[in-house]
């Protein structure tokens, strides 16, 4: 007797389990949709310029030149 | 202030855009040499031309069709895009930009503006496979390789001629070497001069190629239409010319909200405008 009540409570705890887990998948099913996140990260150690149109952060291994620039990366 | 040596220019128009090499000690005719591989590769990687060697593996879906070591290269070089900007760059782009319009050069007149209509991309991985020789697209995909070939063929460029040596290609650059000066090569970046050494920059922008108010080259993959998300320029520097595009044009389009902390996280030094 005591086997059989155990065998049925390993059933309805597997059973119950089981319910659980696909009610939870189902209710956060991936959205497709949802914006892509790709890795991010605190700018440390960057310097933070204001300029005019926009803002311009340097990190530690660019360093700004009073020099004249031979060339520039721009849109085209 | 230290000593600058002589810096060699030579400029040129090439992939529909202005091309600039700058070199300190080398000959002339090595950057001659540069400008015609530009010329070659440019006309073997253009969408324009149904001779070129993408046009035709564009025309060849659903077959393995033999690539050349290049196109091999550019394809794997592609599809490490797709993963690093976690499928923001995805250059299974061209049914897309075609649908927007953008069927000719610019060069041949302006796009005629279409209805637009969203129709996410497939991930490019889901399109496009590639082994050593040979690649295959599916059905109904087409490749579109863009700012990714130009920053490609800089940092090649680079590879061939350095060791002191700035390659231009509309916007897409490579430095390598210690610059005319020996502290860098100065380049322009968001309006301030910063040297570069050993690294690549490039901007992303819906500025220019645009043709309506809802109609730029720049396609969002996660709608297929044109980006609308609240930055409209993002220069980038970063470890060379390929991944300064790749990461330029991933921060345009998360947008302003997390570009910072995405730049934070993949670019050297990098200019956001709204």
């Amino acid at each position: 007797m005591r086997s059989v009540i155990l065998r049925a409570g390993a059933t309805l705890l597997t059973v119950l389990a089981t319910a659980l887990s696909a009610l939870y998948v189902t209710s956060h099913l991936k959205n497709p949709a949802a914006p892509l996140q790709p890795t991010v990260l605190s700018a440390s150690g960057a310097t933070t310029l204001s300029a005019p149109g926009g803002t311009l952060t340097l990190g530690p291994s660019v360093q700004p030149s009073n020099a004249q620039p031979v060339t520039s990366t721009y849109a085209s | 202030m230290p000593l600058k040596a002589p810096v060699q220019a030579h400029h040129f128009e090439a992939l529909g855009t202005n091309c600039s090499l700058f070199a300190v000690g080398l000959a002339t005719g090595r950057l001659l040499e540069g400008e015609f591989w530009v010329r070659r590769m440019g006309a073997r990687l253009t969408r324009f031309c149904p001779d070129s060697e993408l046009s035709q593996f564009n025309a060849s879906t659903g077959n393995w069709t033999d690539i050349s070591p290049e196109l091999e290269s550019l394809l794997r070089e592609s599809m490490r895009a797709f993963e690093t900007s976690s499928g923001l760059v995805n250059v299974a782009v061209l049914r897309s930009i075609e649908a927007v319009g953008y069927t000719r050069p610019l060069s041949e007149g302006q796009p005629v503006a279409t209805t637009l209509r969203a129709a996410p991309l497939p991930p490019l991985p889901d399109v496009l496979a590639v082994r050593q020789g040979a690649a295959r697209l599916e059905r109904g995909a087409g490749i579109d390789l863009g700012g990714i070939a130009k920053g490609w063929m800089a940092d090649r460029l680079c590879d061939s001629l350095g060791p002191n040596i700035v390659a231009n290609l509309g916007g897409d650059l490579s430095a390598r070497g210690t610059g005319p000066a020996g502290d860098g090569w100065p380049v322009g970046l968001g309006g301030v001069t910063v040297l570069l050494r050993d690294q690549g920059a490039a901007t992303s922008s819906v500025r220019r190629r645009r043709w309506s108010l809802d109609h730029h080259h720049l396609i969002d993959p996660r709608t297929g239409l044109p980006a609308q998300t609240g930055l409209e320029e993002v220069s980038v520097v970063a470890a060379d010319g390929v991944e300064a595009e790749v990461v330029a044009k991933t921060a345009l389009l998360v947008g302003p909200e997390i570009a910072p902390a995405y730049c934070a996280a993949h670019a050297l030094a990098w200019w956001l405008s709204p």
